[in-house]
């Protein structure tokens, strides 16, 4: 069986290449860190999946940006789009060897777990209560990150995740994974422990 | 924790942090066509790549490593991992040193991400004049984080104690939902 399938070209646009292959990569580092800290083989799993996306996005940029490459001052400037696409690449790839490490039975722990106590930006696991403020709001409506600082990155329910959430209604036992400063992790924490007027909150 | 096993891991922080930041750099100085930035994202770069070397050799010598070779290699994978992360950022920074000026479809593209940068000057009535960063709660209120200060001709890299004034330029970046509300701190629309 072959794992690798033929990357067949599609027109699309260079930008929107750029700007997914930026958020998937930057995304992964967090989930990854998630993943070796709430020790989660599933959202390694997820890390990998989007590994993959990222893999076929760099592809397609490169075939985009050579097809509208019409002499050397385009290929001058497109060249340092490729290199800023590559370095994406890259990062998706370090995620991808952090998740791997998880997956292959998590050595490093207990020591990303010390390092993250001294780490501003905070990686948060948080379980929806019953009678939580949160359920049946999305995570767009809600608007936590203009409200408390905090970014839920991933969502899982029952055994499926969901990477950034915005249009499902929470519900009680859902798991949150969101990143943030340790005080708008813990007003979050607040929120998906019990009924809390969210716009006190401030 | 023994006092050698706490170096290794203040050490891992501190590559964390840096190589992080030399990504969040490294896209503004593509977003402004920044010299200086990219210039900057150099100089971390070779200071991650000697802390990283050190890094490399606590982990190796370390006696309060648990005896197994897993947990030794995960530590040295682990210090790959924000080693990678800043030679990323460091290729993104070349492109602004070589020039030609770069393309527009990288500055539309961080423009538009989710994890954006963001640029606002800080107005005479915003409630950010005089206070200490630590004070000003930035990223508690907006999930922005303050990457670095244009005051005057040059650029100030932020510290929790460095102090805010007016006609200072934010650069700053996060999610793109808390971009409004930072801008409207800068500007001075939010009062306490």
């Amino acid at each position: 069986m072959n794992r690798f399938e033929r990357i067949e070209y599609e027109p699309i646009s260079v930008r929107e290449a750029l700007v997914q292959m930026k958020d998937l990569s930057e995304l992964m580092i967090d989930l990854a860190y998630s993943s070796a800290l709430f020790d989660s083989k599933g959202l390694a799993q997820e890390v990998m999946e989007i590994g993959e996306r990222v893999d076929r996005l760099a592809y397609l940029l490169d075939m985009n940006a050579m097809v509208a490459t019409r002499g050397p001052r385009d290929a001058e400037s497109l060249a340092g789009v490729m290199r800023v696409a590559s370095a994406a690449e890259t990062v998706s790839n370090a995620a991808l060897s952090l998740a791997g490490m998880v997956l292959r039975g998590n050595a490093v722990r207990s020591f990303v777990e010390e390092a993250f106590a001294d780490i501003e930006q905070k990686l948060a696991r948080i379980e929806v209560k019953h009678g939580s403020t949160l359920i049946g709001n999305t995570i767009s409506e809600l608007g936590l990150t203009s409200r408390i600082g905090a970014n839920v990155i991933a969502l899982r329910r029952n055994r499926d995740w969901t990477i950034k959430p915005r249009d499902q209604a929470l519900l009680p036992g859902d798991v949150l994974i969101a990143r943030g400063t340790a005080t708008g992790l813990e007003k979050l924490r607040d929120f998906a422990e019990a009924e809390v007027d969210i716009g006190s909150m401030k | 924790m023994s006092d050698e096993y706490h170096r290794i891991v203040q050490s891992f922080v501190e590559l964390k942090n840096t190589s992080e930041l030399m990504m969040d750099l490294a896209y503004s100085s593509l977003l402004l066509n920044s010299r200086e930035l990219a210039e900057e994202v150099l100089r971390l770069e070779d200071r991650v790549d000697v802390i990283h070397h050190d890094f490399q050799l606590m982990v190796l010598s370390c006696s309060a490593i648990e005896q197994e070779p897993e947990a030794r290699l995960g530590l040295i994978e682990a210090g790959e991992v924000t080693e990678r992360i800043a030679d990323a950022a460091a290729e993104i920074a070349k492109v602004i040193l070589r020039g030609p000026e770069p393309h527009a479809v990288l500055g539309q593209a961080i423009r538009e991400a989710e994890q954006t940068v963001v640029k606002a000057t800080i107005s005479e009535k915003s409630i950010l004049v005089g206070q200490r960063l630590k004070e000003a709660k930035i990223p508690e209120n907006t999930g922005m984080w303050i990457l670095a200060i244009l005051r005057g001709q040059g650029w100030v890299r932020p510290s929790k104690e460095t102090t805010l004034q007016a006609g200072d330029t934010l650069i700053a970046s996060g999610y793109a939902d808390g971009e409004e509300y930072f801008r409207k701190m800068a500007k001075g629309r939010v009062r306490k």
